[in-house]
């Protein structure tokens, strides 16, 4: 009772912060004269942003398209990586290292080159979406998948089981909080990467409405814009954190015991 | 005849080189069927690298240790093993845990549902089977881990100083546990500690380890009546085998 208290009072300290910042945006326009060509306000924002509606909808699909179809791509891709390299040593010593240097390099400095190759649609983005997704949840999942205790790796094998069995009864699970490490890296970057591989070159998409309505000096539009980004944003990450509840409850009741 | 588990001229040496360690042996040991045998010494005599190689999880550098005359050449499956760390995991119940053991080894489940509730019982946690590893104390934890290593009844169990992260009170209580459920089923039992009344108290014999590289310095048989209790406990003669194991000790400054 008292936390859900202290939750509810928590909830009201946030919506009264967002409350207050909005507020004082929408008054420190006026009062500063700002020209909207500069900073647009919230009602602004609103009301120029509904009669771009459909536009934004559709384009927020686009987007959403691209992100989760990159996503997926390279859950598949860094978990089949990361799992082959955990129990291979001849690919630790071989393709991990050279993941790891890869990592160095900032991946979306790729994307024009991809767009040059692969032109305007759909299939650049998504490969842009894969490459800065894939290596949070390849090297996590290689870190997962090797940090296992030294007594469970005892106790499996003085009861003779087979590997497979292994596998899905403690490799596995065992490994599953640490791979959601990853998970949740690669969807914050998600957005990111499908919004600039649209920046830099297409003819759909919230990156694209963004660039061009910028370039129109609109910048009450780009605002609505970002603010569908925003809700794409956290709808992916909230999808994650959603499964990782569903899939590891146990490593979340955990975190909150030991706190 | 022969022995029910030899081990002999067993040693192991980590590494090579520069950064050769020679952790235990040589050391020959034998143990009789039925017997509770303790394995004492300091921290870092090479205690759990001998449990591991009669376990079979870790290849000696020569010698060899043999159950029934069969040589161990990999990991041993018939046995009972319980680690400083539990094994529990922390994504199953105390059942479920439990039942992992059964499941590892292709056991049915269905088969073994009266003695988990029975092995439950008898380290009194027939309450908690239902609960996670992380909702028991340290001692709880260990109870569920024992029942987790003994479920399958192996006729022999190793010990890797499975007390050794809890409080004195607990480690008294579950010793005693320990003591009456070894009088039920005597199974041969190697149990590693550093604690010399543990040793004393649980033993028929308690083997003496020199610091690293462990070898035996002695072998001491405990003739002291089961059960084990505080009476027990208080005698003259318990406390001259504490004193004169603690006096090899001292001989070696580890205490
Ligand atoms: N895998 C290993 N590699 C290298 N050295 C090890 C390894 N395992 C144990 N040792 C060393 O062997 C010695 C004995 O270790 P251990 O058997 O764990 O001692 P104890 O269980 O008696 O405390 C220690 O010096 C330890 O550092
Ligand atoms: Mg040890």
């Amino acid at each position: 009772m008292k936390k859900f208290i202290k939750w509810i009072f928590s909830g009201w300290m946030l919506i009264l912060f967002f409350v207050g910042f909005f507020l004082f945006w929408e008054y420190s326009i006026p009062l500063f004269d700002i020209p909207r060509y500069i900073l647009p306000s919230p009602s602004e924002i609103v009301s120029k942003g509904s009669a771009d509606l459909d536009k934004l909808v559709y384009y927020t699909g686009v987007t959403a398209l691209e992100t989760v179809l990159g996503y997926i791509i390279a859950l598949i891709l860094g978990l089949g990586f990361g799992i082959a390299i955990s129990f291979s040593s001849i690919l630790r010593r071989t393709l991990y290292p050279f993941f790891v240097s890869i990592e160095m390099t900032p991946k979306i400095a790729f994307a024009p080159l991809f767009i040059s190759w692969f032109g305007f649609g759909l299939m650049p983005k998504v490969i842009i979406v894969v490459l800065v997704c894939f290596f949070p949840i390849v090297l996590n999942a290689i870190l997962a998948f090797n940090s296992l205790s030294n007594e469970l790796t005892l106790f499996y094998q003085s009861t003779g089981a087979s590997r497979l069995k292994t596998f899905f009864s403690i490799r596995l699970p065992a490994a599953l909080p640490q791979c959601f490490v990853g998970f949740k890296y690669a969807a914050i970057n998600a957005t990111v990467g499908a919004t600039i591989a649209e920046f830099i070159g297409s003819d759909k998409g919230l990156g694209f409405y963004i660039s061009i309505v910028t370039g129109n000096m609109r910048p009450d539009l780009a605002f609505a814009g970002i603010f569908f980004l925003t809700v794409l944003g956290l709808t992916v990450f909230g999808f994650v954190t959603m499964m990782e509840k569903i899939l590891i409850p146990w490593h979340i009741s955990m975190k909150r015991i030991n706190k | 005849m022969k022995n029910f588990i030899e081990v002999t001229e067993l040693k192991k040496v980590f590494g090579n080189g520069e950064d050769e360690v020679h952790a235990f042996g040589p050391a020959t040991i034998n143990i009789n069927s039925g017997e509770f045998v303790s394995v004492l010494g300091p921290s870092g005599c090479g205690k759990s690298t001998l449990m591991l190689m009669v376990a079979g999880l870790l290849d000696s550098t020569s010698g060899k240790v043999e159950f029934e005359n069969k040589l161990v050449n990999g990991p041993k499956t018939d046995i009972g093993i319980m680690f400083q760390d539990n094994t529990l995991v922390p994504w199953r119940t105390v059942k479920g845990n439990i039942e992992l053991q059964l499941e590892l080894r292709g056991l049915n489940l269905k088969d073994y549902q009266e003695q988990i509730n029975n092995i439950l019982k008898s380290v009194n946690l027939e309450d908690f089977a239902d609960r996670f590893p992380n909702e028991l104390s340290g001692g709880m934890q260990q109870r569920a881990a024992f029942c987790q290593a003994m479920i399958h009844d192996p006729k022999i169990i190793l010990l890797d100083e499975p007390l050794g992260k809890l409080d004195a009170m607990t480690r008294e209580k579950i010793r005693a546990d320990f003591q009456k459920l070894w009088m039920v089923k005597k199974p041969t039992v190697i149990f590693v500690t550093h604690s010399i009344e543990e040793a004393v108290q649980l033993s028929n014999r308690v083997i003496l380890i020199t610091p690293r590289p462990g070898i035996i310095d002695r072998e001491i048989k405990i003739d002291l009546p089961y059960p084990r209790d505080l009476k027990v406990k208080r005698s003259p003669k318990f406390t001259e085998y504490v004193n004169s194991i603690q006096e090899v000790f001292h001989k070696y400054g580890v205490i």
